[in-house]
Formats: C-alpha cells, structure tokens, sequence
C-alpha cells in the first residue's frame, strides 16, 4: 500500500515537473545534428615543409530557438536572438586528409589526438551564450556566435562569426571560419624530434566549418 | 584442437626458422642470396618503396594507442602471429586460447601478460578485447569468426577463410552484415607496403602488357606432425586429411593465387590442376606435388607449382610483361626490362641490388650465413606485421567511429552504414571479406582441380556472395 501511494506520489511529483518544464520551453523550437545533413568541421595550418588539413564529419549537439528567432531570411531583423546552443566534435572523429579528401596519414592523427589530450577530453565543445543577427545579404543572415570553446581541456571565451540559411524547411546550416592559435589552448605546436627538430608546425590555424541542424 | 600448423615461407617472417618438420634451412640460406644474386646479374632493378615513402613527410613521435586483442588457436601459426604482435606497438595481447594446453603454454612464452583461456566463448564475452585474430584449422573458422562477429568483435580471419564455398560464404555475409566492424582476411600480402608501392608501378604501365605469370611454392617438409595420443594426433594433422583440409594451394598456394588476382585485376575463369605424390608415401590421401595453370579470360596464364618434395629456389612470383618481368623474392623485387622497352628514366639512377654485389653474399653460403646472423629482425617488417598492425589500427579506427556515431546521433543503421563506407573511417590496406572469399573459393576449385587432375571452369557468378 505504501509502495501504491508512494508511486502514485512520485508520478503527480514527474506531472507537475513536465508540466513546468513544457511552461518554460514554450515558443521553443529544438534543432538536432542529423547525420548525412552535410556537417563538416576543417582545421588547416601549415608548417615549415607543408600545409596540412584535418576533418571531421560528425558534428553533434543542437540548437534551442527561441520565439524571435526568424523563420526565414525574410523575417529576420538584426538584434540577439533567443538560442542555446551546445556543439560537439569527437576528437578521435578528426582525421588528417590530403587536398582531395582522401585519407592522409594516421601516425599524423595519433600526434593530433595526444596534443588534443584525446584520453581525458574526448570532444572539442562550444557552448553558445550570446548569438546576435549583424544583417541579412543575400537569403543569408550574417551572425555573431558568442560563446566558449573548450579544446584539450581549456575553455577560451571566443566570438565565431557565421552565417546562417535556410537550405530547406526545417532545416538550418550555419557556416563559418575563424582564425585561431593552438597556444591558446595550450597546444604547443609539434616540432617533431625524430626531424631533429627541423620540422616546425605553425601556430596559426584556420577552422572552418558547414553544420546542418534539423527540426526535431 | 585448436591449432594451425605454420609452414614458413615468405608469407611467414622468418623463413628458417621451422619448427615443425625436415627443414632444409641450409638450402633456404643458399637460395636467398642466389637467386637475388642470379636476378641482379641478370640485369634486374631492384624496385623499392624507399622513393614513394620519401615524398611523405617524416611523421613525428606520437604515443600510439594499444588495441587489446585476443589468438584463437594456438598451432604453429597462431603462435607465429602472437610472436608478431608482441613486437607490434598498438598490440596488447590480452588473450590466449586453444583447447590445448600445451600450446597454450607456449604461445605464453610469447605474451606473458596474456590471459590464458581454453574456451573462445569466454573471450567473445569479454567487452574489455574488442579485436580477436582467428588462426584454428581452417574447418574451425566458421563457427568461431560468426559467433565474434556477432558478440560484436573486430575479426581477423586467417586464410583461406573456410574449407568448403558454403562456409566461406557464410563467413563472408556475416562479415558484411557487420557494417560497423571491421573485418580482415589473412592474406597478408594485400597489407604489405612493398607489394602496394610495386603493384603501382606496373598498374602505371613500365612491365607493358601483361603476358603471362608463375609462381611456385617449393619447401621440403612433410606436413606431419607428432602427437601424444591419436586423438591430437588427428587434431594436429588436420591438414592431411581430405576431409578437412584444402591442400597446399589452399593452405599455402592461396597467397600467391590472390596476389596474382590483385596483380591482374581480374579474377580466373578457369583452372586446371595435377597432382601427385611424391616423396611422403606415409598413407596420406592427398598430393604432396602439385601444378595448376589458371586461367584469365584475356589469354593471360598463371602457373604455380607447389611441392614438398623439394625446396629449390623456396617461393617467388614472376609477372611477365611485353615491356619488362617483375618478379617477387621475400620482400625485395626486381624489373628486368625488355631491350626494345622505353626508357622510364628513373632506372639509369636506380640501384641495381648493390646490397649484395657488396657483400657478396650471394655466392657464398658462410658470407649469406653471417649477413642472416647480423640482420636485424626487428629491422623487416614482414607481410604479417603489416596485416597484423593495419588490422589492429584499421579495427581501433572502426570501433572508435561506429561509438562516435552512435552516441551523437542515436540509432540508425543507415546513416552509421553510409557513415562506415565513407572516407571519414580510413582504413588501412588489406584484403577484406571479399577478397577473402573470392581466394578462397578460387583455392577450393583449385584443390578440386588438382584432386581430379582436369579443368574446372569459374563461373563469374562462383566469385559474386549472394
């Protein structure tokens, strides 16, 4: 009989905190990361004997609109809009690629993934605080992304500017570069010793990206 | 029960070093150097992969990650691979299993560190070793390798996959069901670095057109071994008996008829085979002495002889061209161009194995001995390490990508099978379940040939899974 009131409890108890929860993400539209929606992150930098790239094809998390987030290019006015966004790359999804794609070389990924410190941070994530709309050109509206980035296990407040679509109903992509150092995540650049030290990588990085999301 | 005898050879990484039979090391010694020798006088280009590595860029240091993995089936073979993947850096051998303790025993020399297991069961159902090399007698493949698969391990299968086309084919389908896995055949040389950088160079044009091929497996040794009771004694000799054993094309011969698919490019459509035996009159029914002519429909022929009768010369490869004949020795090859062929240009700077106009070796078994004596093993990377190693990283890479994907976007076995094809999981070189099955098929016909001493035809639609 206890155990009836007590389930009884607990479920008026769930009830009334969905009840609130629905309250609360009323006027709220969730967009999700879709695989084959054409998401792709790419990291370019360069070194003393070549430029490399690195990519990765799994971008996951989503994002939040809220009620003055623009339906479509049309609607959209300059101003913050109302979005919570958390964006996740899987470090060991990253891969090293040649100029057309293909698959570069995998001693080069081992490197990359134990400079990322892969073991203890599995993702390269970015929380979203502030997304400001600058203009709309074009069908394409021009934003602001602040937030936090955290790579390796260091947390660097950045501003990505991107730009965002509508390629169809239901569907947002946002685009985007930034350039970046790997110091400023604590990455020091590798400086191979099996080279004698001859070879040295740039700090400077360029990272890219094209990240569909889908209505839920 | 679970054992599988290694015969040596190139397709193992040290070709004196038997532990089974009557060895003639003292031939394989003089073989060595005199044919590489013989090749070089002949006016042969030794072909090195040491240019194609060269134009990439020294990759630095990095800590390479172990993958845990477990050998099933301990025979002379199985022990072979342990052996190698104690010198492979992303290896840890987590387990060891055969029914057998003493092999068991013995491949623990090798991986002191290792779990010692008699039933495979206990290792499928360990989530902790993802990757599982299977190396029983062949006959013993099917039931293990489709119920890893289906605990959800990485598998590499030792060739030929199985001794009969419908439990190859079952082996084969699981393996292609298994979307989010990876699976690797043993025919090691598809994983070789050397025989990729070589078959580039003839795809590129410089042997011509291809006219013809041989090849020839040659070792003395009897294939039987001692056993304790009569029992093990049936166990051990798996490979003697017709009911269970593909024959030295299939054990052996299947390695050199699979290169020559991937060297040609095309698969035969027919094979005709002989066989008798020889020298071991000890009962045995099946031939010690083999010849098979295959053939591909474009009039190119490849012979391979196969004996252990006799060591003379031990195996090679030999692809004839109208422009010049490449042919492969252990880990080195060579070109020997045609007088009319055009000038490729790179040849009047290429070495023309002066390694052994050097030292000599060649001529002389005591100089062939001490260079044997003074090599460095760690310094060859034989076929197996390259399998072996690709399989293990190839197989990390898999399981890492199929976790990323599941746990980002959920379940959806379309999209994680379209994301598995993709470039975004590089895998590295070596033959799959295709390959695998189309060898091993081509193996059975062949053994079946040989047994019937008449022509079998290939069908296309024989290689084709369902």
């Amino acid at each position: 009989m206890r155990t009836t009131r007590g389930f009884i409890a607990g479920g008026l108890a769930l009830l009334l905190a969905s009840a609130v929860v629905t309250q609360a993400a009323e006027g709220w539209t969730e967009f999700r990361a879709r695989p084959g929606a054409g998401s792709k992150a790419l990291i370019e930098g360069s070194s003393n004997i070549h430029d490399w790239r690195v990519q990765g094809l799994i971008i996951g998390g989503g994002v939040e609109v809220g009620p003055n987030f623009p339906a479509d290019a049309a609607s959209a006015k300059p101003g913050k809009l109302d979005a919570k966004s958390t964006v996740r790359i899987p470090v060991r999804s990253l891969k090293s690629i040649k100029e057309d794609g293909s698959p570069y070389n995998a001693a080069m990924d081992d490197i990359m993934y134990g400079k990322l410190k892969m073991e203890e941070q599995k993702d390269i994530e970015f929380t979203l605080s502030t997304l400001t709309l600058k203009e709309v050109k074009d069908k394409t509206c021009l934003l602001d992304a602040e937030g936090e980035l955290k790579v390796a296990g260091v947390t660097k407040k950045i501003t990505l500017p991107m730009e965002m679509t509508f390629p169809e109903a239901n569907r947002l992509k946002f685009s985007g570069q930034v350039d970046a150092k790997m110091t400023d995540f604590g990455i020091e650049p590798p400086a191979p010793a099996i080279a004698g030290g001859l070879i040295k990588t740039e700090d400077a990085i360029k990272f890219s990206f094209d990240w569909v999301v889908v209505k839920r | 029960m679970l054992a599988r005898t290694w015969t040596g050879g190139i397709f193992g990484p040290h070709m004196n070093r038997m532990d089974t039979t009557q060895d003639v090391t003292r031939r394989d010694f003089i073989k060595g150097g005199s044919v590489a020798t013989l090749m070089t006088m002949l006016g042969g280009i030794e072909l090195t992969a040491r240019a194609a590595e060269a134009e990439a860029p020294a990759a630095p240091a990095a800590k390479v990650p172990k993958t845990r993995c477990a050998v099933i089936g301990l025979g002379s073979w199985g022990r072979e691979i342990v052996s190698t993947l104690s010198r492979i850096e992303r290896a840890e051998i987590a387990a060891v299993c055969d029914t057998y303790g003493a092999s068991l025993k013995r491949a623990a020399r090798s991986a002191p560190g290792a779990a010692q297991v008699q039933d495979y069961r206990k290792i499928l159902e360990d989530d902790s070793v993802p990757a599982v090399i299977v190396a029983t007698p062949t006959h013993l493949h099917r039931q293990i390798v489709i119920e890893a698969l289906e605990a959800g391990k990485q598998v590499y299968c030792e060739a030929p996959l199985a001794h009969t086309i419908d439990d190859a084919r079952a082996i084969a389908l699981a393996a292609r069901k298994a979307t989010s896995q990876h699976f690797q055949s043993g025919l090691q040389l598809r994983a070789d670095k050397h025989r990729a950088f070589v078959l580039n160079f003839i795809r590129s044009g410089a042997r011509g057109k291809a006219v013809a091929a041989r090849a020839q497996y040659h070792k003395k040794q009897s294939w039987r071994q001692a056993a304790p009771s009569p029992e093990r004694e049936l166990e051990l000799n798996w490979r003697l008996n017709p009911e269970t054993s593909v024959g030295m094309v299939g054990e052996l011969g299947i390695h050199q008829l699979d290169a020559s698919n991937w060297i040609h490019d095309a698969l035969p459509v027919a094979v005709t085979g002989f066989g008798s035996t020889m020298l071991w009159r000890d009962g045995r029914e099946l031939p010690d002495t083999s010849q098979l002519v295959v053939e591909y429909g474009n009039g190119v022929r490849l012979v391979q002889t196969c004996t252990l009768a006799n060591s003379f010369e031990g195996e090679y490869e030999v692809y004839y061209g109208t422009d010049g004949t490449v042919t492969f020795l252990g880990s080195k090859s060579w070109l020997f161009k045609e007088a009319d062929a055009p000038l490729l240009g790179w040849e009047v700077y290429a070495r023309k194995d002066s390694f052994y106009q050097e030292n000599g070796i060649a001529l002389m078994m005591d100089a062939s001995k001490q260079a044997s004596h003074t090599q460095q093993v760690a310094d060859v990377i034989t076929p197996l390490q390259y399998a072996l190693d690709n399989f293990l990283q190839t197989a990390s890479v898999v399981k890492a990508a199929a976790e990323d994907f599941t746990e980002t976007y959920g379940e959806d076995e379309e999209a994680l099978k379209e994301h598995m094809a993709s470039s975004a999981v590089p895998r590295q070189p070596g033959a799959g379940y295709l390959e695998g099955y189309q060898a091993t098929v081509l193996a059975i016909k062949a053994h079946e040939s040989i047994l019937k001493n008449q022509k079998v035809e290939l069908p296309a639609n024989l290689f084709e899974l369902a």
